[in-house]
């Protein structure tokens, strides 16, 4: 039965009609609680002591932040999944996810940066953090160029999930960058032993915030699925009667 | 808890600071760029997706 239940949910067919009935109420809730969040962080909580107003784009910036290393690990876990059980919609995940991992990246890049001018009074530092994450950012324009430099699709999905797993390494490097480090890039707020450092006042808006983008990147993720699975299996009669 | 930190809308696009500093150019730069990375994103995808069912149709 489980097996059943496994091999009917990996096949792209029934992910695809799936996920297409999901995608609508996703959207909407994410959504409403990204842009109720974002008002809120912008309008309704106080300044901070020490940066001014420049803070409130923790509530842009954390989220894109976040989302770009989870994404990078789920790449990993759909590739490990592929590489054991050559389950084909997991390769199509992990080249689904590599383009949005870049756009969350260039946004936490960019919201970096601009955070940066006001706070430590330059945009850009050689400092671990940052360097890393430009190294994440590399990392996923790399794996889309990879997948799509090959004509042999079963070379290319192989290729692309090694590199995705041995790419993850670099996940915690970013995470712990802060602590191996001397950086000028502020240490976690938020972590799971210790309390946060940041207030309850700017912590609810900031957890609104990551759930809304969190819901609006997985958003993307199934239009991007759905077409890498409308690409890859375009001879598959489902496939044009879908269309 | 949940009052407006600003009294007007120019203070909203200033975001003036305690230490003098105009910090809005820099928080509103930062949604604007957001805004529209997302929906270019989803922009691009929807686009894609009608061409290729098109194609297969």
């Amino acid at each position: 039965m489980i097996k059943n239940f496994i091999h009917q949910f990996a096949s792209p067919k029934t992910y695809i009609y799936q996920v297409d009935r999901l995608y609508p109420y996703i959207l909407y809730i994410s959504l409403t609680i990204y842009l109720i969040s974002i008002f809120w962080g912008l309008f309704l909580t106080p300044e901070d002591f020490v940066q001014g107003n420049s803070y409130r784009i923790i509530y842009l910036h954390v989220p894109a932040s976040f989302i770009s290393q989870s994404l990078f690990m789920a790449m990993a876990i759909a590739s490990a999944i592929y590489l054991i059980w050559k389950v084909k919609l997991s390769v199509y995940l992990v080249r689904s996810i590599a383009p949005i991992g870049a756009v969350t990246t260039f946004i936490a890049l960019i919201s970096g940066s601009i955070w940066g001018i006001p706070t430590w009074g330059t945009w850009w530092v050689w400092d671990a953090r940052i360097v890393s994450t430009l190294i994440l950012f590399i990392m996923y324009l790399g794996l889309i160029s990879l997948h799509d430099s090959f004509s042999n699709h079963e070379k290319a999905d192989k290729f692309l999930s090694i590199l995705a797993l041995v790419g993850s390494v670099n996940i915690p490097i970013i995470k712990m960058s802060v602590e191996w480090w001397s950086t000028l890039h502020q240490p976690a707020s938020i972590t799971i032993s210790n309390k946060p450092a940041i207030d309850l006042v700017m912590l609810y808006p900031l957890f609104g915030s990551m759930i809304g983008f969190a819901g609006i990147v997985t958003c993307l993720v199934i239009l991007s699925s759905k077409l890498q699975i409308l690409k890859r299996e375009r001879n598959k009669s489902w496939v044009k009667n879908y269309a | 808890m949940l009052n407006f930190k600003f009294n007007s809308l120019s203070e909203a696009l200033l975001m003036q600071s305690q230490n003098g500093q105009n910090h809005g150019i820099f928080v509103w730069s930062v949604i604007i760029i957001v805004f529209i990375s997302i929906l270019a994103t989803f922009v691009f995808y929807k686009i894609n997706i009608k061409k290729i069912s098109k194609k297969l149709k």
